[in-house]
């Protein structure tokens, strides 16, 4: 009995409550939160429209919790996109020749069908990375930064928030604030707005031409500025439920135009009778309203969401997205998804200029700013594996539907397909170890 | 036997959930607002606790430890849990150099704690020491054997037990929510409440012998008392507490009246009390040895 009486036994005896209550060692040094391994998420994701873009995507997020909530997340995005996108021009009852946004030679598009820049090609890399902590009693403060990079963009932003908890932790409101500087510096520089689109074939020799085509171009890049202000309350409703709401107020000024769509002037008949660079405002203010409800279920968890967006380009969209994952076993569930978004077109869209009316002051054709609804269907899978690794498998189809915003067409145009849908097939595999 | 009335009541900050189970008051201090949730913890938490003291009782004709008690020499078959439970008690029966022994049950035939005078008689206390001793016990995974008339108790270890799994129970249905567990005493909460308060409740005196109520605070971890200071034998002035050495069948004499362990888990706070009362005179020493909060009353 001498022999155990000095003897330090807790050690053991801890060890043994382990393998008898089945905790991992860890929790004897629980007290508090404590530090946890990095945590990855990669994912690969290939999106492809039908004879449009294609493009594909690697990401790999880390995320690190260094104890007491202080965590900082980081992302690596890099995607590659090749294909073609609609220029804004419409078609015609006979080919059209266009001449490439770099001067650089011409591509046809044939009768009937929807004129394609199919020179868009890009590489995009984008880093990101956040760091939130407690500051003082109820408090937490987070601060990020991203640095996105494609062949003729650059974009540096940086952001803060801070936040408060009330109501132990049932309520959070917080406030947050993001600045984003974007440069923009595209092959064969930036059309002059309204400038008419010079064809090779119209002139004499190269060098009248690209004397022509220089004189629509304007010398160096350009810039925008984006303030977000961000106001937020999360409320948890009950132990099923959490709701969430939003309002954000974001203040755009500089280059917003599109320096590859144009825009084509018909006559009465609805044939081109040129093709000119498109021309945007350089500010715009724009509210976002967010409500979002989690659910969850005693085998699931349901996730629905609406955003009301308007802004001074008269855009304004409405989303509903809402998605519900049913657990099949301990490890693996299923997710259906579904997303229908609507939105009202800017107020300086035009699908063509028609010929005599003055021009405006203002004027695109990208159907991405004209009247249309959109849907996405999905359906994931996920496995849940050992130590909080997850594979999941993502499938979705998504259509959008440019729809007319009461122009009458005149002529031709009738007879022609001014407002195709573009359908795409989202694919992923995400794996988080 | 089993008293199976609950009740779930508010408490201005949390819920507060009873029953009663292993002839103990057992309470749930649950730190959250939603009665669903609370309703289903102690749901949860009552037949848990009923699951394993049907299991593990010595009281009844036809489960584990009956099995196990009237194998008569052969190999019984065990469970997982069993065998996890039998390593946790070879592991103490190893530690205190066999002074926690789970087959030493057999001396309750011999002593009455009554509070009088009447010790036991040497021969029937030596009739039953043949009867005692682990390391006679085969053990593996999926077998136990004893010598025919041995008889095992988790007298020691399975209030403890049932506190350490209804809390990990708690802690799957309410990841995010504190709850405490407290039966008769034996106590482990599974994490901190959310607003970092304690929580407060009444633990039987032991320095008083009338059912007073001490109030502690504890944040988190788990917290058991060993030692009953009602359950003695009092002969020439010599007290002699329950607590019994395995080796000689007598009570230990000299040890405190009862002694109360902090530690990560309810199990590990109860065996270092149960196994202080074992070193005597030495429980003080011992306890300061493991460096853990203890309380000790003399």
């Amino acid at each position: 009995m001498q022999l155990s009486r000095k003897k330090n036994i807790a050690g053991a005896l801890a060890a043994a409550t382990c393998s008898l209550l089945g905790q991992p060692a860890m929790a004897q040094e629980a007290q508090g939160s404590s530090e946890t391994p990095w945590q990855f998420d990669t994912a690969l994701l290939y999106y492809g429209e039908t004879d449009r873009v294609t493009a594909v995507e690697g990401v790999v997020g880390v995320s690190k919790d260094f104890g007491d909530e202080h965590i900082f997340s980081g992302k690596l995005v890099l995607d590659g996109l090749t294909g073609a996108s609609a220029t804004g021009a419409v078609p015609q009852p006979y080919a059209q020749t266009f001449t490439r946004p770099s001067g650089n030679g011409e591509y046809q598009i044939g009768a009937g069908e929807t004129p394609l820049d199919d020179t868009f090609r890009d590489t995009r890399v984008q880093i990101n990375g956040q760091w939130t902590q407690p500051i003082w009693n109820d408090y937490r403060i987070s601060t990020g930064g991203q640095l996105s990079k494609e062949y003729d963009y650059l974009s540096v932003s940086v952001n803060g928030s801070l936040a408060r908890d009330f109501n132990q932790r049932n309520t959070t409101v917080s406030a947050g604030l993001s600045y984003a500087f974007d440069s923009i510096d595209p092959e064969g520089g930036r059309p002059v707005g309204f400038s008419s689109m010079p064809l090779r074939g119209n002139y004499a020799s190269d060098d009248s031409f690209r004397q022509a085509f220089d004189a629509t171009r304007q010398d160096g890049s350009d810039s925008k500025n984006t303030l977000d202000l961000m106001l937020g309350l999360t409320q948890v409703i009950n132990r099923r439920t959490i709701m969430q709401f939003n309002y954000g107020l974001s203040l755009v000024d500089g280059y917003m135009t599109d320096p590859f769509k144009m825009l084509s002037v018909v006559d009465d008949g609805g044939i081109t009778s040129d093709l000119l660079y498109e021309q945007r405002p350089d500010s715009r203010v724009k509210h976002n309203f967010y409500w979002q409800t989690k659910y969850a279920m005693d085998n699931g968890v349901a996730d629905v969401s609406y955003r009301f967006s308007t802004d001074d380009w008269d855009i304004h969209s409405h989303t509903l997205d809402s998605k519900l994952r049913f657990d099949l076993s301990d490890n693996t569930y299923i997710q259906p998804h579904f997303r229908y978004y609507q939105q009202s077109a800017a107020e300086f869209y035009r699908p063509y200029l028609m010929q005599g009316d003055a021009l405006p002051d203002f004027a695109s054709a990208d159907y991405r700013i004209g009247e249309m609804t959109a849907y996405t269907l999905g359906l994931k899978y996920g496995i849940l594996l050992k130590e909080g690794r997850e594979l999941a498998f993502r499938l979705e189809y998504y259509q959008q539907d440019p729809k007319n915003a009461g122009f009458e067409a005149p002529g031709v145009l009738q007879d022609l397909d001014l407002y195709p849908s573009v359908k795409a097939v989202i694919a992923q595999v995400s794996y988080r170890f | 036997m089993q008293d199976l009335s609950s009740s779930l009541a508010w408490r201005g900050d949390h819920f507060c959930g009873r029953f009663r189970a292993m002839a103990s008051p057992c309470e749930l201090l649950i730190d959250c607002q939603d009665e669903i949730l609370a309703r289903r913890i102690l749901d949860s938490a009552i037949s848990e606790t009923r699951r394993i003291e049907q299991k593990y009782s010595r009281y009844l004709p036809d489960n584990m430890m009956a099995q196990i008690n009237n194998g008569q020499g052969q190999p019984v078959a065990i469970d997982d849990e069993t065998y996890r439970l039998l390593q946790f008690a070879n592991t103490c029966y190893e530690l205190s150099d066999g002074l926690f022994d789970i087959t030493s049950g057999v001396l309750r035939r011999a002593w009455k704690f009554d509070g009088s005078d009447r010790l036991s008689s040497a021969e029937k206390v030596q009739a039953l020491l043949p009867l005692i001793g682990w390391h006679k016990v085969n053990l593996d995974e999926k077998t136990l054997s004893m010598p025919p008339g041995f008889e095992l108790d988790f007298g020691g270890i399975g209030k403890e037990y049932a506190v350490d799994a209804v809390a990990k129970l708690a802690m799957q249905i309410a990841p995010k929510h504190s709850v405490l567990v407290n039966f008769g005493g034996d106590i482990q909460v599974t994490q901190p409440r959310a607003a970092q308060q304690p929580w407060q409740i009444g633990i039987e005196d032991p320095n008083r012998d009338d059912h007073a109520l001490k109030l502690i605070q504890i944040r988190h971890g788990g917290l058991a008392t060993s030692g009953d200071a009602r359950r003695f034998l009092l002969k020439n002035g010599i007290r002699y507490g329950h607590i019994l050495n395995p080796k000689t069948g007598y009570p230990i004499v000299g040890a405190p009246r009862s002694v109360t362990v902090a530690a990560e888990h309810c199990i590990q706070a109860g065996m270092l009390a149960t196994l202080a009362l074992l070193q005597g005179p030495d429980a003080k020493d011992f306890l300061e040895a493991q460096g853990v909060c203890y309380w000790i009353c003399e």
